[in-house]
């Protein structure tokens, strides 16, 4: 029986819930709030961040700093950060019964893969090994507000989040610009291919985080497995 | 006409890639570098400018893969995974600009051993050919087959065991002889059956270094004759006319000069490799 199905459908008693959207849409707020909410519920739940395998995150950071990254690379390398991830923290803790919950998941890799170039079919290949998450949450933003927001909380892009490989613009404000509107298109696509749960990122966050919650609790109930907190 | 296995890389050309892509393939200890190592020189001294690569020599995760198999704790799909952005970053960087500066890339494995690899370890053989698909094909692979019995032998009485070499992470409750055995023969079975399906050319890997080595140039030989023949042709011929007209000087100079000027010496390599039968008739025969 091969190991690598395309986004099997697992069958832990574990939930995997991840959050989606581009940069400056709020997103991690969102899951840092679900997070707090689902521990004084008494769940066992664990957060897990794109791009922090403790394997491979050191290459990466090589590759970004000396901007040594192609496409290609780019999105094999963040697909290695991911496979391990998913080897040794999503499927065992999904096994263990724990609610864990991702700051970004493929979806994030099949939409900026496929803005630097990469073909589609290709990239959601690449990630045929990927659990599918029982709720993919996209907080759903205009480019303008998210650049806004970004400007607002810290100084410049940076080099690979503004597409500046690509050589889209010397400008890295109008490059991001353009990337992310790229990246926007890729994530409208796959609302339906995926069943992605859209969130309007437009509103407030108090408003967002309650039907975020309302969701996710619907969902948990039906849950019964589920491993709870001593 | 160059092509790959279905996808393209973004930004990539590869029309105009004028070099020869030999691959140099086989399981551990079947004497890859060891012929890599004949061959370059050899190559060169006949004028090919030769690139050779290889497994983990990436600048990008060349030491990351290292570090991460010293923790013996490195995941299947994240192993599959890290060796192809490794194999892609010496692509791009590497194999496919010195193919457009028209050398010769020797490359000691190639997407085949890690497609073996991963496939021993479970994965989906579908799955791992779809990544590979961005892959350029080679002009040649040559199989370097050993049987297991002489394989055995060769690793483990040379440099002894090796957990990754072991297969150590696939048969974990065996000890190391066992998982090695084990292990090795799953990989022979897949070069096997990726032999039949990526038209590998086999060469017999249990003879000795030189007699491995002489079918190899026999075969590289075969397969740059085509392209080189016309070029070197001509260049023999200008480099005899230059030895042979002045033919009275040469003999007062005597074998000195004929030593000195090399072109004789360089005619007499080039037609006795025979790799220029229409040379070898015409000017020797």
């Amino acid at each position: 029986m091969p190991l690598v199905q395309r986004y099997g459908e697992h069958r832990y008693p574990g939930r995997l819930i991840v959050v989606e959207g581009i940069d400056g849409s709020g997103k991690s707020t969102q899951l840092s709030l679900l997070h707090k909410w689902l521990e004084s519920k008494r769940y066992g739940v664990v957060f897990s961040e794109w791009n922090s395998s403790p394997l491979v995150k050191d290459t990466t950071k090589l590759g970004k700093k000396k901007k040594m990254l192609t496409p290609a690379t780019f999105s094999l390398i963040h697909s290695t950060d991911f496979a391990d991830r998913t080897e040794r923290n999503i499927l065992p803790l999904l096994k263990a019964g724990a609610v864990v919950l991702c700051d970004r998941y493929i979806y994030t890799a099949f939409a900026r893969d496929v803005a630097r170039g990469m073909d589609r079919e290709w990239v959601r290949d690449l990630y045929g090994f990927a659990v599918k998450p029982a709720i993919a949450f996209y907080f759903r933003v205009p480019l303008e507000t998210a650049i806004h927001r970004l400007n607002d909380a810290r100084d410049g892009f940076k080099f690979y989040e503004a597409g500046l490989d690509l050589g889209l613009s010397e400008d890295a404000e109008e490059s991001f610009r353009m990337f992310q509107g790229r990246i926007l298109g890729e994530y409208e696509k796959m609302i339906p291919e995926f069943g992605l749960t859209v969130v309007d990122a437009t509103l407030p966050i108090e408003a967002q985080q309650a039907q975020v919650r309302q969701i996710v609790k619907s969902h948990l109930q039906k849950a019964t497995e589920l491993r709870m907190q001593p | 006409m160059r092509e790959t296995y279905g996808k393209q890389l973004p930004g990539t050309k590869i029309s105009d890639l004028a070099g020869k892509l030999i691959v140099i393939e086989g399981t551990d200890g079947a004497g890859r570098s060891t012929q890599i190592d004949l061959l370059k020189p050899w190559l060169e001294e006949l004028g090919h400018a030769v690139v050779d690569t290889g497994m983990t020599r990436s600048p990008l995760a060349g030491d990351g893969i290292r570090r991460a198999k010293e923790t013996n704790n490195l995941g299947r799909v994240t192993q599959s995974l890290f060796y192809a952005t490794d194999f892609v970053d010496r692509l791009e960087n590497e194999i496919v600009p010195a193919l457009r500066a028209g050398f010769i890339v020797l490359t000691d494995r190639y997407i085949y051993s890690l497609m073996a690899r991963a496939i021993v370890r479970g994965m989906d053989p579908q799955w791992i050919r779809s990544i590979f698909r961005v892959a350029l094909k080679p002009d040649a692979v040559f199989y370097l087959r050993l049987g297991i019995d002489q394989l055995v032998p060769r690793v483990v009485f040379t440099r002894g065991f090796d957990y990754w070499e072991s297969g150590m992470d696939v048969y974990p409750n065996c000890d190391m002889y066992d998982s090695f055995c084990q292990y090795q023969a799953a990989l022979l079975e897949e070069f096997d059956r990726l032999s039949a399906e990526f038209n590998f050319e086999m060469v017999d890997a249990s003879a000795d270094a030189k007699t491995v080595c002489d079918q190899l140039k026999g075969k590289i030989l075969r397969l740059l004759e085509a392209d080189y023949r016309e070029s070197f042709l001509a260049q023999a011929a200008a480099e005899m006319a230059a030895v042979s007209a002045p033919a009275s000087v040469a003999e007062r100079a005597g074998p000195e000069w004929r030593k000195a000027s090399g072109a004789g010496e360089r005619f007499r390599q080039l037609a006795h490799l025979s790799l220029f039968p229409r040379l070898t008739r015409e000017r020797v025969g």
